[in-house]
């Protein structure tokens, strides 16, 4: 037997740190690599997740740009074209919309347009989601939007792990992304790192836990709702709960989420998005449409209600919580 | 050919006092000395709320606050030359604006405390709630602004963006609606010269932010925004011509942040405290103080009974504020559509099966009454 490769040394990081790490990684080694963003640069980002990089690789490579979200977006989609490799931050969810211009007229479409000539393969973050308490506009789950927008790889990771490995790939990737980071995750996520560089598979979700009666079909901060929501489950419930954290949200790793459907024949699928139009629809569409001889029962969707996300005090009762999870579990489990 | 100069600027600056309390009278605006004391008031009171606002915030019984401090003069002032008809519409740090508008401040504490009741203004005020994503209401307001001229009773809209949203593209195109179409509208550029952690060298390299309103045949000035004689003379000027057809105006009022961007920031991370002393001798209020005191309006007797009375003006509203029941849950299903369609009323009453298997049967009875239109 051969003997294995030592490990590469790990730390404990948290998910926030985990991407600093991988911009930092990215910026040593690539020189074409750079940092566009409202407040990223002397002031590390308001979630300091570029902290400390302005003062290592300076004015030019982190830049802390003028309050304008379609000069970073389509300026980054120029520096991409030209041959750089920019990675741009919209500083909260709710800012994105007012790059949706660029993002639908443009970012996908230019390498189709060009007749492949072109390409630009930057990366766009940005925090994602609810319950960190905060201002109206700083909780939102925008990925439909871009899921929806051909040409584009939406990922959003749940683990400190994924998050470095996902976000070099990401910027590795030879057309955009758009990197949505769970902002309730940021300081809540911590796991092992390695110190080294590595990438981890762009389109590949993550098998949270293995079950047999139930999947859990989920993404981002609900990762975390629906490893609570299994313990009950399976505690009050004897049930064995399946949970795919999808990772890529686009293009999506349909290979795996028919498996664990198939094995399970039961699915309920959790996100902080409102439900109708949700991505959560679009899976669930790919199931019936792939996988309806190997369901038992209906698909369920827990998601945001129909509405605009409340203001803090009662945007408990909007994101989904292991109580929703639960409820529409049981409900599929005994349908 | 020879080249010639075919367009022209001109900006001007507009300060009226200085340091120490002193007027220039040649540019003093007629004011009477009840208005005076009301810019005074005003200015003391919302420095003295946002102070209590700060303490609430770091003993955790309120959410993220944007801080005034600094700013009071842009503020407070340019809603006195106003009718509660015109329209008014904020930035997010905005508390100054809407307590000079009449707004109770125990909503201003309840916004910022995570609760959608908070965003109540006077009875008859065409106040609107300000926009987070910055900027995105400049455009609006000229549609606001278009409606006052369509209606033709002489009506304005006021409204502020920061020096960090005048990089946005909604300025451009709300200044070149209101130029085109001749807009009774005031645009104020409340520059205090942080947009978070980005100085306001970073925004633009033109050398005023004035000066951007020449490019759409608006005009523009630049206001010293810490000099309330000042602010208040160039939006009455601003208001005027509006009303009279004159069209649209951008005034730029350099004002400064003294404090962080929020309670969740640290200014100390990117900016130097000598900067910060420098604007502390510029004050708005002690300005404004020397200037009463010299005119004979102000006194140490006047100052401590409107400290008394703003003391408890404060207690009464924080009083209030925290008397406020918690929210019904269900509130945040009202007044999405004026008539609520299928999905809104299953899902309203699907959270109604999630509190009570959170909290048993009874759980329904004893929420508070709902509120707002539902279905």
């Amino acid at each position: 037997m051969k003997t294995a490769a030592k490990p590469a040394a790990t730390r404990t990081l948290n998910l926030v740190q985990a991407v600093n790490e991988a911009l930092d990684t990215a910026l040593a080694r690539d020189k074409r690599v750079m940092i566009l963003g409202e407040d990223v640069g002397r002031n590390g980002g308001v979630f300091r997740a570029t902290e400390g990089l302005w003062k290592k690789y300076g004015d030019d490579r982190v830049v802390d740009t003028p309050l304008a979200e379609i000069g970073i977006m389509g300026s980054a989609i120029g520096l991409a074209i030209s041959g750089f490799r920019p990675v741009a931050e919209i500083q909260f969810d709710g800012f994105m919309p007012s790059i949706f211009d660029q993002a639908v007229c443009h970012l996908g479409r230019i390498r189709s347009r060009s007749r492949g000539k072109l390409s630009v393969p930057l990366v766009l973050r940005a925090p994602h989601g609810g319950l960190i308490h905060a201002p109206e506009h700083h909780s939102e789950s925008p990925e439909a939007y871009f899921c929806h927008t051909p040409g584009i790889t939406v990922i959003i990771p749940s683990t400190p792990y994924d998050a470095k490995g996902l976000l070099l790939a990401a910027i590795e990737s030879p057309d955009p992304v758009v990197f949505f980071e769970p902002k309730r995750l940021y300081r809540s996520a911590i796991g092992e790192v390695p110190a080294s560089a590595y990438t981890v598979e762009i389109g590949k979700a993550r098998v949270v836990k293995e079950g047999k009666d139930i999947t859990l079909l989920t993404w981002g901060a609900m990762t975390a709702t629906c490893s609570a929501a299994a313990e009950r489950l399976e505690k009050e419930d004897g049930a064995s709960v399946d949970i795919l954290d999808l990772r890529t949200l686009s293009p999506l790793d349909l290979e795996a989420v028919l498996g664990s459907v198939g094995k399970t024949g039961r699915c309920v699928i959790a996100h902080e998005a409102p439900n109708s139009g949700s991505w959560a629809a679009e899976l669930s569409a790919l199931i019936a449409e792939r996988g309806l001889l190997r369901l038992l029962a209906p698909v369920a969707r827990v998601g945001g209600w129909d509405i605009r996300m409340p203001l803090f005090r009662l945007e408990q009762y909007y994101v989904p919580d292991a109580d929703r999870l639960v409820m529409a579990a049981r409900k599929t489990l005994h349908f | 050919m020879p080249l010639k100069t075919v367009a022209s600027i001109d900006i001007q600056r507009l300060e009226i006092l200085d340091a120490d309390g002193s007027v220039d009278k040649s540019l003093m605006p007629n004011v009477s000395d009840a208005l005076l004391l009301e810019m005074y008031r005003l200015m003391f009171q919302i420095r003295a709320f946002d102070e209590r606002a700060i303490l609430l915030q770091r003993s955790g019984r309120l959410g993220t606050y944007p801080m005034i401090t600094g700013q009071e003069a842009t503020q407070c002032v340019p809603p006195l030359a106003l009718r509660p008809t015109d329209w008014v519409v904020p930035t997010y740090r905005g508390g100054g604006v809407y307590f000079a508008r009449g707004m109770q401040m125990r909503y201003g504490l309840l916004y910022w405390a995570g609760d959608d009741r908070g965003t109540r203004f006077p009875e008859g005020n065409h106040d609107m709630i300000f926009s987070i994503p910055v900027g995105t209401h400049l455009t609006q307001v000229a549609g606001l602004a278009w409606g006052q001229k369509l209606k033709g009773r002489g009506g304005a809209a006021l409204t502020y963006c920061g020096d960090g949203t005048s990089s946005k593209g909604d300025l451009h195109e709300a200044l070149t609606f209101a130029g085109q179409f001749k807009l009774p509208a005031i645009y104020i550029i409340e520059n205090n010269g942080w947009a978070i952690s980005v100085p306001r060298k970073r925004q633009a390299a033109s050398r005023t932010l004035a000066q951007k309103a020449w490019g759409y045949g608006v005009r523009g000035l630049q206001v010293d925004g810490n000099d309330a004689l000042a602010v208040y003379a160039a939006t009455l000027e601003a208001v005027d011509r509006a009303r009279k057809g004159g069209g649209p105006t951008l005034i730029e009022c350099e004002t400064y942040r003294m404090s962080h961007h929020t309670t969740a920031d640290d200014a100390t991370r990117y900016r130097d405290d000598e900067e910060v002393a420098l604007w502390r001798k510029r004050d708005p209020i002690s300005r404004f103080k020397k200037f009463l005191t010299k005119r004979k309006l102000w006194d140490d007797k006047k100052e401590k009974v409107l400290t008394a009375k703003t003391r408890s003006w404060i207690d009464a509203e924080v009083k209030a504020y925290e008397e406020f029941p918690a929210p019904n849950p269900l509130n945040m299903f009202s007044d999405n559509y004026a008539a609520a369609p299928w999905n809104l009323i299953e899902q309203r009453a699907e959270l109604e099966e999630v509190l009570k298997f959170k909290g048993g049967a009874e759980v329904l009875m004893e929420l508070p009454p709902s509120e707002g239109r539902f279905p």
